[in-house]
């Protein structure tokens, strides 16, 4: 009987098709026990491939201070090429999204404002006025946004600006706010999509109900933002301890988002209403009517009594979707990955070089315009140093 | 008008302190700050880690953190150091590591709020309890704490024993 439903597992397992993985490789070229790369920005867009090249950005403080750093390596190249130190002052959480023709974008949050440059060459630009940070980027339909959460007041507000390259040079319209009105409690790490009509979908945490929960507007033209509302289907006010007078509500947090096919946008987050397990990863998608549906869980049974973390969607126009972020259900933490199949989030999925012994964590992942996947993520070694480390898969 | 708006100020200050946060009136700081304040002092650290709109946290600021004596014991023998579990803002670690303090639950492996951790004064984790506790729970854990029965014991072990 056994043997039985091994040959079944075999066979089912060959029919179907999977990610297929290449051999991993380590970005960052500097490391050391004290050295400590990070990749947390905001929407996670720590690697974007343009034409055949791949471009990876992250923080470390080899320097003494913290710096942002990008890396690059052509498709047909064993390895990547030494980095480029992106920032003069203290720099974090800087995000990278491609153009043609093997240039690329990239963002960062440097001495308390928030920066972009066009790449290779190019100058970096400053995108905010006030003090700011958190910048992400999004790309598409001939458009290219930038968003982060800038002081206004008391408080941050999200901010979108239109950027345009003209004659090798970045240029930024001036920042339009989400909102006109000055905002009432803490806005932040921002998540941009273009979908293939030109529209910009924006999804940010926001705690203007007295908890953190994600928000989202869109706007046809970059300038004017419809209302915001919850991405979150739990209503205002809800959760356990709210009839009991006990807190305002659950908390979620880090949004993603992702265009998706035609002209649809999909988010997940980072959701803490089963407050018992820690934070689930929850989906929401909007099939192209700028109105996002009812919420989906989207890892399988055997990480819900697991805190999952770092979660992104990442999704292509041929109609791909899949989501990562790290957990620890095997004993320490490993990535993860869920494909959707149509109906729903299939079965978690680890990535083969990023699981095992250890911990592999953050990880941030693009798909390429022939359909390839590549992801980054943290490799931790105390004594070693920690490894930013890469590895492409084709659907096969 | 003037009188008015500042009161309106004040009232919106003092919701926005209700809805968050570490009990009112005890002498949290934040990451940094207590632990450069412990290592002046050699007082071990409480770190509440919580989260804004949090239930758990809420009834334990009530139930729990009014209690007078109890604010006065940790108050006066513990730096107080009140983390956001979803903030952005940024701490550093011992190690020198600058990580946002959302990021502070990952390395915690957080899975509820509150999370109570108890830090050496050089910043070395103790213990770290999760959910709702007691009064004569965090009386315990004092006593496990800067007794120094953490060295020998366990908690289970220093709680069966306790007389």
């Amino acid at each position: 009987m056994r043997a039985a439903a091994l040959l079944f597992a075999v066979v089912a397992g060959t029919a179907h098709a999977g990610w297929q993985w290449s051999t991993p490789l380590t970005v960052n070229t500097v490391r050391g026990a004290r050295i400590f790369p990070h990749m947390e920005s905001a929407n996670r867009r720590n690697v974007a491939v343009s034409g055949t090249t791949v471009g990876v950005v992250w923080e470390d403080n080899r320097s003494g201070s913290t710096q942002c750093y990008l890396a690059t390596k052509p498709a047909a190249a064993a390895s990547f090429q030494p980095e480029i130190r992106l920032s003069q002052a203290e720099c974090y959480e800087p995000v990278v999204i491609a153009l043609d023709g093997g240039r690329f974008v990239a963002a960062w949050e440097e001495a308390g404002k928030v920066h972009a440059r066009l790449l290779p060459g190019g100058a970096a630009v400053t995108l905010s006025n006030a003090g700011a940070g958190q910048v992400t980027l999004a790309a598409g339909a001939g458009k290219l946004y930038a968003a982060w959460a800038e002081q206004a007041g008391r408080f941050r507000h999200i901010v979108v600006s239109r950027l345009e390259v003209r004659a090798g040079t970045l240029q930024a319209a001036p920042a339009q706010p989400i909102e006109a009105a000055p905002p009432t409690d803490e806005q932040g790490w921002p998540a941009l999509a273009v979908a293939g009509d030109g529209s910009v979908t924006v999804a940010w945490e926001d705690r203007r109900d007295h908890h953190t929960v994600p928000l989202t507007s869109h706007s046809s033209d970059g300038r004017n933002f419809v209302a915001p509302v919850r991405l979150s289907d739990l209503r205002k006010g809800g959760g356990q301890g709210s009839a009991l007078g006990l807190g305002a509500g659950t908390g979620a947090m880090r949004p993603t988002l992702t265009a998706w096919g035609a002209q649809g946008v999909v988010a997940i987050w980072l959701d803490k209403r089963d407050f018992l397990s820690g934070y689930d990863v929850y989906a929401a998608f909007d099939p192209g009517t700028r109105r996002f549906g009812p919420n989906v869980k989207v890892q399988d049974s055997f990480g819900d009594n697991m805190a999952q973390w770092h979660a992104q969607i990442v999704g292509g126009a041929d109609g791909r979707l899949l989501a990562l972020w790290d957990d620890a259900r095997d004993g320490t933490p490993d990535v993860w990955l869920a494909n959707w199949d149509g109906a729903a989030f299939g079965d978690n999925v680890a990535v083969p070089a990023a699981a095992g012994p250890g911990v592999q964590s953050d990880p941030a992942a693009t798909l390429d315009a022939a359909g390839m996947l590549h992801v980054v993520w943290l490799e931790q070694d105390e004594q070693a140093g920690t490894r930013v480390r890469y590895a492409r898969a084709e659907w096969k | 008008m003037t009188l008015i708006k500042m009161v309106l100020t004040a009232s919106c200050l003092w919701a926005t302190a209700v809805q968050a946060d570490p009990p009112p009136g005890y002498p949290f700081v934040g990451f940094d700050a207590g632990l450069k304040a412990a290592h002046e002092s050699n007082k071990p650290i409480f770190l509440y880690f919580g989260r804004y709109g949090c239930a758990w946290c809420d009834h334990t600021n009530k139930k729990t953190f009014s209690d007078a004596e109890l604010k006065k014991l940790y108050s006066d023998n513990y730096v107080l150091v009140y983390v956001d579990a979803e903030s952005g803002r940024r701490l550093t670690l011992p190690s020198g590591e600058r990580i946002t303090e959302a990021e502070l639950g990952v390395r915690l492996q957080a899975f509820a709020t509150p999370l109570f951790v108890y830090l050496t004064p050089q910043g070395d984790k103790i213990m770290q309890i999760p959910g709702f506790k007691t009064v004569q729970d965090f009386r315990d854990f004092d006593r496990y704490v800067r007794g120094g029965y953490y060295k020998q014991k366990t908690l289970l072990q220093f709680l069966d024993g306790k007389s």
